[in-house]
């Protein structure tokens, strides 16, 4: 979709009205969105899908996807989640993933950061280095 | 068999606790050889991307949410949805000796089937160009073995002299004639036959020139013996207009190894105009903005920053040099075209091919009057400057009468004589294609013309006149152009010397 200069100026005042105190406001993101649809002005759905597109990366920056071979424990999830708060703030949120490809260990992506501990990255790197 | 198993446990062994950190990033849409790639937060400019089908791109354009790569390799391997991930280095190709008498593509592979290229080094493919502090003065010359460039428009080790004209001009032809010119001196030096000799080792930069075009230069310079000193980077029309982008850069990294380590390196940007066109086909693409013929607006920066690197370093900076000889293809004559005149006023000085001097048979087709070279002159010998003084001066005046000469008989003597001077030096100027003059023949045989040992020579027998002369002196009189060599001067006694060898010369000589 080609999305044309003013629908891009307005998605991204739009981002810059979805903050409070630094966060996202899901209240203001809701409210914004409505107050669009309702006066529907030129181009707004152009304006729309690059105002969903920012949203889902400033989301994206603030969810940790934790990706393992297998459940994780109680005791492992919480000690992690505990460290990546310390690291990237309070308000991360987290997601679990069962992920068998990676044979075992685990994969954390949070925004385009990727810590990688898993079995198949090791043997992808000693395919690399051999 | 057991050292590669305990090998590859030992780095099992340093993979096992290991933890990788990486920036990724997904790529959004792929076309014409550029990606677009959302994420990668901490990429930097200019750094290699990895894909994960394999490929590398090089990160060009870095945006709010979104950046823009180049891809290097097969660029359908890669698709929507792939990650791609940072890896902290930039573009690098190998450099060295190994990489003389090889034909290389853009990245430093192989492309003549001689097999890998073993080098020990690599350089990143941009770099900043040697400051202030690092430069020397250039003074010492670049022979290229052609009469009218060497006389007239001398070049230096460290400039950069720009070969313009149209198309079939024999712009190619001059850069090829200069990398045989050098193979010659360098052949020469490594047999003992030339004292104090600095090797001047040559590159080869093809830019969207045709892969036929190329195949040809290669076994010119191979037929003349110059692939030892030479490397050809060869990015033809049918490479991407990535590499196209990239090989003069690559080019420049190689040379850049030479002038480091002590050594002098020519290359040769054959041309600039084709590099402009394959940038601004990677600009659009990469939605840049556009300005003058839809060129983006660093096309100036492109190559001012490509020339500057070539230059003349001080010993503590290596003590070596690249020196420059960028190609541009003018349309119809015209010098006042964006690139053109760009390139011109970046490079130290322009050597301009005429179509019409070339269809009157002056060849090669130097225009004496726009050809000038702004730092050469501090580079030639002595004894060129000697005999090369004047006949700057000769041809201007010659140009300016040149009109009247279709009055031969109403004459005055002093404009006959100006007449038939300049017409004499013309026919001096022409030679044939891969046959460099070397230097002190052209010192006896313009001293010859300075001395009016040519006057009574009809201008038609003038070139016969010459090479009967250049051969006399190589099989008759070698201790003359041993001494020219050694003394690199002309003092009273080489020119009583030279004037006795061509009173013997022109009494036994039929012209």
């Amino acid at each position: 979709m080609k999305v044309n200069k003013e629908s891009r100026r307005l998605a991204r005042e739009l981002i810059r009205a979805s903050f409070t105190d630094g966060q996202l406001d899901s209240g203001r993101v809701a409210t914004l969105v409505k107050s669009l649809t309702d006066k529907k002005p030129r181009n707004y759905l152009n304006a729309l899908g690059e105002y969903q597109r920012l949203l889902r990366l400033e989301v994206e920056k603030r969810t940790a996807t934790i990706e393992s071979a297998s459940e994780l424990s109680p005791d492992v999830a919480r000690t992690t989640v505990d460290s990546l708060k310390s690291k990237y703030g309070p308000d991360l949120t987290t997601k679990f993933v069962v992920n068998p490809e990676l044979l075992g260990g685990m994969r954390i992506r949070v925004g385009s950061d990727v810590w990688d501990s898993s079995v198949r990255n090791r043997l992808q790197r000693l395919q690399q280095q051999l | 068999m057991s050292t590669i198993l305990e090998d590859i446990e030992t780095q099992i062994a340093g993979l096992r606790t290991s933890t990788t950190k990486s920036n990724v990033g997904v790529v959004r849409d792929t076309g014409d050889g550029v990606a677009r790639i959302e994420g990668l937060s901490d990429v930097m400019l200019n750094e290699m991307i990895e894909f994960s089908a394999g490929v590398y791109g090089l990160a060009l354009n870095l945006e709010e949410t979104e950046v823009g790569a180049i891809l290097l390799g097969d660029m359908t391997a890669v698709k929507e949805g792939d990650e791609a991930r940072t890896t902290g280095k930039l573009l690098q190709v190998p450099v060295g000796k190994a990489l003389l008498g090889r034909v290389v593509n853009a990245l430093g592979q192989p492309l003549d089937g001689k097999g890998p290229i073993k080098s020990e080094a690599a350089y990143p493919v941009e770099k900043i160009a040697p400051g202030v502090i690092k430069r020397k003065a250039v003074n010492q010359p670049v022979q290229t073995g052609i009469m009218a460039i060497d006389a007239m428009i001398p070049i230096g080790r460290g400039q950069r002299e720009l070969i313009i004209g149209d198309r079939a001009t024999g712009k190619s032809a001059v850069a090829l004639d200069t990398i045989i010119s050098q193979a010659r001196l360098n052949r020469a030096a490594e047999e003992g036959r030339l004292k104090d000799h600095r090797p001047l080792y040559c590159i080869y930069v093809a830019i969207g020139q045709k892969n036929s075009n190329v195949a040809r230069a290669v076994s010119v310079l191979e037929a003349n013996g110059a692939m030892p000193y030479t490397t050809i980077v060869s990015a033809p029309a049918s490479e991407t207009a990535t590499n196209q982008y990239l090989a003069p850069f690559a080019g420049a990294a190689m040379g850049e190894w030479f002038m480091d380590n002590g050594m002098d390196a020519l290359i040769i940007y054959d041309d600039l105009s084709k590099h402009a066109v394959a940038y601004r086909q990677v600009s659009l693409v990469l939605k840049r903005p556009s300005g003058r013929e839809a060129y983006p607006g660093d096309v100036f920066y492109l190559h001012s920053r490509l020339l500057e690197r070539s230059a003349r370093v001080t010993e503590e900076a290596g003590g070596g040099s690249v020196t420059a000889l960028p190609i541009i293809e003018t349309q119809a004559g015209d010098v006042s075209a964006y690139i053109p005149t760009n390139v011109i006023s970046i490079t130290d000085g322009q050597i301009y091919l005429e179509t019409d001097l070339f269809y009157q048979g002056v060849r090669p087709a130097i225009s004496v009057g726009l050809s000038v070279s702004r730092v050469g002159s501090a580079a030639q010998i002595k004894a060129i400057k000697q005999v090369a003084g004047k006949i700057k001066l000769d041809l201007a005046q010659f140009r300016e009468l040149a009109a009247f000469a279709q009055f031969g008989s109403d004459l005055d003597a002093a404009t006959k004589a100006r007449l038939d001077r300049g017409q004499r030096i013309v026919e001096l100027f022409k030679q044939t294609q891969f046959n460099p003059i070397p230097v002190e023949e052209q010192v006896a045989v313009l001293w010859a013309m300075q001395n009016g040992y040519l006057d009574s020579v009809p201008v038609e027998k003038v070139k016969q006149f010459q090479v009967k002369l250049q051969d006399y002196l190589r099989t008759r009189r070698e201790s003359i152009l041993n001494s020219i060599v050694s003394k690199k001067t002309i003092d009273k006694e080489l020119e009583t010397e030279l004037a006795a060898a061509l009173d013997e010369f022109k009494s036994t000589s039929p012209v």
